[in-house]
């Protein structure tokens, strides 16, 4: 479940959501099974700033903090199937926004929830995938528990290749059911026990531009209806249902002479609660050797804010949220990742910042207290059966 | 808008010299997958869905995201 | 613009006519430069003639081409008395390459290389790997796409039936 701020209960409060669903192999290797078994750990550390004195009531506090482990196995089995089973563990500590206030000079201050709070959160997740010569199709299962909240999630998808191999095409589709039960006590909460759907579609095309390009194109739609409020805010009461698409593109190109590749990817954003986005992702892979590979990256992010969103909820309108994550905001983020082969062994390391700002994007709207920034850092270690 | 999207789709899917399958050799690199990570492509992915108001878009959505 | 805009998506999603080598069909000629030390410099398939051949199609980056090269090593060596060899035509764009394969996954049959494309294109390779076995009278018999880990034990068995013909 994804990070959400909360008082003393941690519920919903986790870093990572269940899985994205992307198909294991795409493009050039649509159509057979990985030939080795390989396994894979990471563990990652999360840490976001502490809130700016300034902007905070009671002066800057400390925030949220993210410990997390990911384990990742996929093995070939018979001719043509394959299994992924991948397990997260999340360990939450912090205090995040509860509210936002109008100070004496008249600026929206944030207050934050009390005391630090625990939470640990799991999620397993297993894809079986079948291949076949023109493509393959997977079935994939992901289970989420923590403290108050509960989440099942199936999807299905599959790709096929075209005659010539220079196209693919895919889809997915999925559907999930989680279950809230807010932990009671500190904080009042806008729920005793709800709970929440999402369905979900996906197509896809993938292209081979060139010996040394691919393009792909993608178009998303995601339905959202039930409890979709966040229980332990103080004001926040959001629509029962929510309708998103997606449009996104991206391009690989490999040069020669630097040995590198250029990763560009962007996604437009855009739901029925006047949610719209940008997003812009580029990475340069630079070979060093056979055995290591360098990758600066780099990405740009500007949302406009929801219709209801206002830093003081007006409580007497239908719908009102005063959650930072809905208004209009610009991020950027970049980081560096290594990796380094040795035998059938592979160790990289992930640094990453990420820093908003309202200004930064090309939506205007007010700017919250509580825009979040935050360092991460990971490392991991996989191993291939060969 | 919606012209210009297509007529993007249609000229990068189309005017290209078919690549023939033994010519494959650099798509196959680890820096030329669409995803050559899937542990860290997926982290990410989660951190921002959970951020930021957009998730998805390379795959239909996974399940239940605590943000609303 | 809508009318062009179809033909060129017709022009992507049509199939291509390919006239490659089938089964049935007589082996054309091959003929070129072996990249394994203790071999001629040069190797044809005439030069295999009244053998039962193997020809495989193969590139450093071809994933399956890593569980074939042991299987095929091992057929050859079970087979080779009774009249079996392969012969492996590496199409890498750089030799360098082929040559880093091969030291990781070493074998004893012949290796070939032609890095232009041009032997792949006359043959009518559809996909990584490709092997056409070919029988003693230079007739082609079987066409193999891919390599999945279990077709060892079926290529053994085409194999034995054409070293009884």
């Amino acid at each position: 479940m994804a990070s959400r701020p909360g008082d003393k209960h941690p519920a919903l409060l986790a870093l990572t959501s269940s899985a994205l669903l992307l198909p294991a192999y795409q493009g050039v290797r649509a159509d057979a099974p990985p030939e080795f078994t390989e396994i894979g750990l990471r563990y990652s550390k999360y840490e976001e700033d502490d809130t700016q004195g300034s902007k905070t009531f009671g002066g800057s506090s400390q925030r949220y903090d993210i410990d997390a482990a990911q384990f990742h196995l996929l093995a070939p089995v018979a001719d043509n199937w394959a299994v992924a089973v991948d397990v997260q563990w999340e360990d939450m500590s912090g205090a995040s926004p509860w509210f936002v206030g109008e100070s004496l000079d008249g600026s929206p201050k944030v207050i934050m929830s009390g005391a630090s709070i625990e939470d640990t959160r799991t999620e397993v997740s297993v894809t079986t995938r079948y291949y076949y010569d023109r493509g393959n199709a997977g079935f994939n299962y992901v289970r989420s528990k923590e403290d108050d909240y509960d989440s099942d999630a199936i999807a299905l998808d599959g790709s096929v290749n075209s005659a010539d191999g220079m196209t693919t095409y895919s889809g997915a589709i999925s559907a999930s059911s989680d279950d809230i039960e807010p932990t009671q006590g500190s904080v009042p909460t806008n729920t005793i026990k709800a709970d929440k759907d999402i369905r979900s579609a996906w197509v896809g095309v993938s292209r081979i531009v060139s010996k040394n390009a691919i393009v792909r194109f993608g178009l998303s739609y995601t339905y959202r209806d039930g409890f979709l409020t966040d229980p332990y805010k103080l004001y926040d009461q959001r629509p029962d249902e929510r309708k998103e698409w997606a449009v996104s593109t991206g391009y690989r190109q490999y040069f020669f002479w630097p040995n590198g590749a250029l990763h560009a990817d962007y996604r437009y954003f855009d739901d029925d609660w006047g949610i719209a986005s940008h997003t812009l992702d580029l990475a340069w892979h630079q070979n060093l050797g056979n055995d290591t590979q360098l990758i600066p990256f780099l990405r740009y992010y500007s949302q406009d804010e929801a219709d209801f969103f206002a830093n003081i909820a007006n409580t007497d309108q239908r719908y009102y949220s005063e959650d930072y994550r809905l208004s209009a905001f610009g991020a950027v983020s970049g980081g560096l990742r290594l990796r380094h082969t040795i035998g059938n062994w592979a160790i990289t390391a992930v640094g990453e910042r990420y820093e908003t700002d309202e200004s930064w994007g090309v939506y205007s709207g007010e700017e919250s207290p509580a825009l979040v920034d935050y360092w991460r850092y990971s490392f991991g270690l996989d191993y291939i059966f060969k | 808008m919606k012209q210009l999207i297509c007529l993007c789709v249609v000229l990068c899917l189309c005017g290209c010299e078919t690549v023939q399958p033994w010519e494959r050799g650099t798509l196959a690199k680890r820096e030329m997958q669409w995803q050559a990570d899937a542990m860290e492509i997926s982290l990410q992915a989660q951190i921002n869905a959970s951020k930021e108001a957009s998730s998805g878009g390379q795959g239909a959505a996974g399940g239940g995201c605590g943000c609303n | 613009m809508q009318r062009w805009a179809l033909w060129c998506l017709l022009a992507v999603l049509a199939v291509p006519a390919v006239a490659g080598v089938q089964a049935g069909q007589q082996a054309p000629a091959l003929s070129l430069p072996s990249l394994s030390s203790a071999s001629p410099a040069q190797l044809s398939l005439a030069s295999l003639q009244g053998k039962v051949v193997y020809l495989d199609f193969w590139a450093s980056w071809c994933g399956p081409c890593r569980v074939s090269f042991p299987q095929l090593e091992q057929l050859r060596q079970e087979l080779a008395p009774q009249g079996f060899e392969i012969l492996a035509v590496n199409v890498d764009e750089f030799e360098a390459d082929a040559r880093e394969f091969l030291e990781e996954i070493p074998v004893t049959y012949p290796v070939v290389r032609d890095g232009t494309g041009a032997t792949p294109a006359a043959w009518g390779i559809l996909g990584m790997p490709t092997g056409y076995l070919i029988d003693r009278q230079g007739v082609v018999r079987l066409v193999h796409q891919g390599y999945r880990k279990s077709d060892g034990t079926a290529l053994r068995a085409s194999i034995i039936e054409l070293l009884g013909e």
